[in-house]
């Protein structure tokens, strides 16, 4: 079953140097309990997608769906609650002057979450839920490590019970280790809470390893839209292709993989 | 071969409101002249302050005390003039940054801020020769409308033509040795890819020694002939990239290949939290010819 429908999205921009048509008659379904991937490079559209699911943008033209609800441009507060975002950067994602407990409930506060004498514990909860130390609640963002902030800025999504879950690019600021941990941590957590994820990255060896299926945008057109294993398996377009072509690798499987791909793409 | 740079226990102590803070425990690097050779660890491990001890930045800072020698060229970086040593910053030796548009000045033009880069090498170069080398460098990375880029702003460009500016200038002067910090780490997968392969293919011609920076071990091994793994200041595994990324055997080394997603789909490795095991004495693989 489908939680989130697009028909016919579309986004223009309208600049002093003419229109922008920087999302173009999308159309994808995202299935309760899946991870949908959507990739391409800078400018094709991605979060200007996510922007429009989330409701920070009004599409110029089409309808988005969310549990057969039409999402309007005014969204209850429960379709709020129920879509949240993790953002690409944590060291800027976190208000510095808030205590990093006082971030994660504004959400509980906001969405009027438990009775007002729980939200702490319940702030607690959603500390511990992404293996962080609910103690940490009373410090400040400056005080903990990048992969730290990242965990407080998936608590805060968490907290506030979604449904969805848009992660624009939640690993591409950390380091190797810390971003295996924190993408075990998503999996774990999309299996506790039964979510839905739109994983919105460039890397592809990322999404390889966590994607169920995946979109490929290019100038803000959906250009491609298969299961993980069939895109890199049998990818159709070139684009696609050059893609996965792109990834750095270090070891001879991916090396050989890369390889054949190229050789389809010549 | 002699070493064009050769760091023999080098160690850094930050001296903050909480006490001294130990940096860089003695390590040792070794670059010969027009080797690529990568330093490659997490954040924190103490990559980017050797880059910026190399170009003798660190030593001006009064927090900072640095022990060991650093020689590069024959010549101590440690013990030279802080006015010996602006020389050869931007003529011997160049620094490519992670983030290429905030690494350019925004308020002046391309073509001016190449000027000013063939300029410390010889003051008194005519504009006309300036801007004919520049369109020159330009050209030689894959920039084809030379004079629009010149007169253009930073801001006019994208990211990956920024990149490649960048390259540019750093080359400009011919330096022995490129510093790159984290290269390509701002851009998109398939622009880096190209930056890259260009940057191997300039400092090939130019035979200009690379010391890359990164923690992304796909690009080290594309791009790199010897290794070093950094943890905690501490060089723990080194060698030829082949050898290295062929049978890794210290056990930071092994985490972090072992946390590196494949697109292969070989799923998400479960990373062991920070072990005593990551501590272990260096390792280092023979060279192999």
């Amino acid at each position: 079953m489908s939680l989130l429908s697009l028909k016919h999205v579309s986004k223009t921009f309208f600049t002093s140097s003419g229109n922008v048509a920087a999302v173009s008659d999308v159309s994808l379904d995202v299935k309760e309990g899946e991870c949908l991937a959507i990739v391409g490079e800078s400018g094709s559209g991605k979060t200007t997608l996510a922007n429009m699911i989330l409701g920070i943008l009004q599409s110029s033209k089409g309808h988005i769906h969310f549990n057969n609800q039409p999402l309007s441009s005014k969204r209850t507060a429960e379709q709020r609650r129920a879509i949240q975002l993790v953002q690409q950067n944590p060291m800027s994602a976190l208000n510095p002057k808030r205590s990093v407990g006082a971030s994660v409930r504004l959400g509980l506060d906001t969405y009027q979450i438990g009775q007002k004498s729980e939200r702490w514990q319940l702030v607690e909860d959603a500390l511990e839920a992404v293996g962080l130390d609910p103690n940490l609640r009373k410090r400040a963002p400056a005080a903990l490590s990048g992969g730290q902030r990242q965990r407080v800025g998936i608590a805060r999504a968490l907290a506030c019970t979604p449904r969805l879950l848009v992660l624009d690019e939640p690993t591409s600021a950390l380091d190797v280790l810390v971003q295996a941990r924190v993408l075990r941590l998503l999996n774990t957590l999309r299996e506790q809470h039964n979510l839905t994820y739109i994983f919105i990255t460039h890397d592809l060896a990322v999404v390889r390893n966590v994607a169920d299926r995946v979109a490929v945008f290019q100038s803000g057109q959906l250009l491609e839209l298969a299961t993980t294993s069939d895109i890199f398996s049998k990818p159709q377009s070139t684009y696609t292709r050059q893609l996965i072509g792109a990834v750095p690798v270090v070891d001879a499987a991916e090396l050989a993989l890369r390889n054949k791909l190229a050789k389809i793409a010549s | 071969m002699t070493s064009l740079l050769d760091i023999q226990n080098l160690k850094l102590n930050f001296k903050t409101v909480q006490g001294q803070v130990e940096v860089l425990h003695g390590i040792d690097i070794n670059i010969n002249a027009g080797e690529k050779v990568a330093l490659v660890g997490e954040s924190g491990s103490g990559k980017s302050v050797t880059a910026r001890i190399i170009l003798g930045l660190l030593q001006e800072l009064r927090q900072a005390r640095i022990s060991g020698e650093v020689y590069f060229d024959g010549r101590d970086i440690n013990t030279m003039k802080p006015k010996d040593c602006a020389k050869l910053r931007g003529t011997a030796m160049s620094m490519i940054f992670q983030d290429p548009t905030s690494s350019l000045n925004p308020v002046i033009t391309i073509g001016q801020q190449f000027t000013e880069v063939l300029r410390r090498r010889n003051n008194k170069l005519a504009q006309a020769i300036c801007d004919e080398q520049a369109t020159r460098m330009l050209n030689d990375v894959a920039i084809p409308d030379a004079q629009r880029v010149l007169n253009a702003y930073p801001f006019q460009l994208s990211g990956g033509m920024n990149q490649r500016v960048m390259i540019a200038m750093a080359l400009a002067n011919r330096p022995k040795l490129l510093l790159a910090d984290e290269p390509g780490t701002a851009l998109d997968v398939s622009v880096q890819a190209q930056t890259l392969t260009l940057m191997r293919e300039l400092v090939n011609d130019y035979q200009t020694a690379v010391l890359l920076i990164s923690h992304n071990l796909g690009v080290v091994r594309e791009f790199a002939d010897r290794v070093y793994v950094i943890y905690q200041g501490r060089i723990v595994e080194d060698g030829p990239t082949s050898a290295l990324f062929a049978n890794p055997k210290h056990a930071y080394t092994q985490a972090l290949m072992n946390a590196v997603p494949r697109i292969v789909g070989t799923g998400l490795a479960k990373v062991p939290e920070v072990s005593d095991a990551f501590l272990a004495p260096r390792i280092t693989h023979s060279d192999v010819t």
